[in-house]
């Protein structure tokens, strides 16, 4: 697998610093399309546009704007953006060392691996094994693209992830959830213990496959073999959209409408 | 805190500050919100039902600081239904849908007091149910001139072969809906159709309507807000209260009556009050049903 470095610096404890590099870890496993005119199978571009004045607006008309009530906005420049972003990470800097059976998954946002950048490999390995003996997680937090995020580091299968995590605020109350009812006989939980007992297996997900990806794909390569694939014209500028039809159509109702008021 | 608590389809709801008066000009308590809401909510829901709420919350009342609820708050019941939507590139929204008694009660305890919902559905949110013409006056022109445009652009969808619905905004303009209900409807279409009736009208009364939305262009004529037909843009609901000085409503009026009325030159009888809304669906039911039920297809789109 290719993977792809995002961000290189050092993560960093006490006296330990080791050079790493981070790199994806998934690459999303949906089937992607494109969207083609259907008569002449050009790429069709995402424009912004401007209602007011119908016309495509260029880039450097562009500001955002803040709603702060019903078409009310507060005006940001790149700049003033910029002046509250966190700055860029250099080091992945763990503040502390917790269980990881103590991290909820429902926290877990996105993961990455960690790889060992030269001259690091060896204490990469230490940590590696130690936290993975000790089942423990370091928690750090790390600046990456502009956004300043809580990560887990943690120990799997001889190499360090890191995940990013959500904060408590982005995460939904569950006390609804629990019925709370307390009275469970014991026979009803060992007759469930031993049911989920006879299911019990390695976890092993390359048994299951992605079946939609998995039947779009065949589709593709079948039709790619029986059909010459369609060609896209180079770009050009757009051409002028205009519904005639409609517009007579309108016309003709507005003059019988003035002729019978 | 004051609490009462409330059983409906049981569930159990918790109102609170019942008595305090959100329309301090006028003298509408929050208890008289809810109970409005309440009476109001068998013609309602249907308008609300699976689409992406907004509320407009004013926990201080009217003329007070007030925010704009999109995000279906966190602390909401479990029996709440929600809907996430995608706007663009944006993240997604995870939306409440206002589907029964309860969600709405519950919401104008809120003191949600304007309901806000989109075109779509949130399960089709590609798909608008009806086209709308939203037509707000400028400065120097109110609800008569409003109310004529309203006709000029019911008679021209008539001779279209489209029947179109008009309600009042609760403010100082009208809405004039034209129901779709067929699946393939886009808001590309809507937009296109909306935008070349806006052009036409504007056309041929330049001196009653503009279609630009800047400021300046709206002194003395009434604004066809075309744009409105957007998967990102929401309307007030059909029903729905409005956070002005007095708690007019967003309500349904059948042509006719707007005829007479502007025969009269009593239009502003048309600012349709709680009471007055309580007093009407109780004796017509729902003059927007069909907005909902009637299949429409635009033509030359």
């Amino acid at each position: 697998m290719a993977v792809q470095g995002i961000w290189s610096g050092t993560i960093s404890f006490s006296l330990v610093a080791i050079p790493v590099r981070l790199v994806t870890a998934v690459e999303p496993g949906r089937a992607s399309f494109h969207l083609l005119h259907k008569k002449d199978h050009s790429r069709l571009s995402r424009k912004m546009f401007c209602p007011t004045e119908g016309i495509m607006v260029p880039p450097e008309e562009i500001i955002r704007g803040f709603e702060i009530a019903p078409s009310q906005y507060v005006l940001m420049t790149d700049e003033e953006l910029e002046s509250v972003s966190p700055e860029r990470s250099r080091t992945i800097e763990i503040l502390e060392f917790i269980d990881v059976r103590e991290v909820d998954p429902v926290y877990f946002d996105h993961p990455y691996y960690l790889v060992p950048a030269k001259g690091g490999e060896k204490a990469y390995q230490l940590l590696v094994e130690v936290m993975s003996r000790t089942n423990k997680a370091g928690l750090a937090k790390f600046v990456l693209a502009e956004r300043e995020y809580l990560v887990a580091v943690i120990s799997q299968n001889d190499a360090l992830e890191l995940i990013t995590l959500h904060y408590p605020e982005e995460i939904h109350d569950h006390e609804d959830l629990s019925p709370g009812i307390d009275t469970i006989s014991s026979e009803e939980e060992a007759r469930m213990v031993t049911t989920i007992r006879t299911m019990i297996n390695d976890f092993k997900p390359e048994h299951y496959a992605n079946e939609r990806r998995k039947r779009i794909m065949d589709l593709v390569t079948q039709k790619a073999q029986n059909q010459t694939p369609v060609e896209s014209p180079a770009p050009v500028d757009e051409a002028e959209e205009g519904p005639a039809d409609l517009v007579a159509a309108l016309e003709e109702s507005m003059r019988s409408m003035k002729e019978h008021r | 805190m004051n609490r009462t608590f409330v059983d409906i389809a049981g569930k159990r709801l918790s109102f609170s500050n019942l008595e305090k008066d959100l329309y301090p000009g006028y003298g509408f308590t929050k208890a008289d919100i809810i109970e409005y809401y309440r009476v109001v909510a068998p013609f309602m829901l249907p308008h609300l039902a699976d689409r992406a709420a907004t509320f407009t919350r004013y926990p201080e009342g009217v003329g007070k600081s007030y925010f704009f609820e999109k995000r279906c708050p966190v602390h909401r019941p479990a029996w709440v239904k929600t809907a996430e939507i995608t706007h663009g590139d944006a993240e997604p929204i995870r939306y409440c849908l206002v589907n029964d008694l309860e969600t709405l009660l519950w919401a104008e305890n809120l003191a949600s007091l304007e309901i806000h919902v989109p075109l779509a559905r949130a399960y089709t949110p590609g798909t608008p149910s009806s086209m709308v013409f939203d037509l707000d006056p400028g400065e120097g022109t109110g609800l008569a001139e409003a109310g004529r445009v309203a006709l000029i652009i019911r008679d021209l969808l008539h001779n279209m072969g489209l029947a179109s619905f008009i309600k009042t905004s609760g403010k100082k303009g009208f809405h004039v809906l034209v129901p779709l209900n067929y699946p393939d409807a886009t808001f590309d279409d809507t937009k296109t159709f909306a935008k070349a009736v806006a052009g036409i009208v504007q056309k041929h009364y330049p001196e009653l309507v503009t279609e630009k939305m800047a400021k300046q262009y709206r002194i003395g004529k009434i604004f066809i807000n075309w744009s409105q037909n957007d998967h990102s843009k929401t309307m007030i609901s059909v029903y729905s209260l409005r956070a002005r000085e007095e708690p007019f409503v967003s309500f349904p009026i059948a042509w006719q009556e707007l005829v007479d009325q502007l025969d009269k030159g009593d239009v502003e009888s048309l600012q349709i009050t709680p009471n007055e809304a309580v007093r009407r669906t109780e004796s017509k039911g729902d003059l927007f049903q069909e907005v909902l039920k009637k299949k429409q297809k635009l033509p030359h789109v």
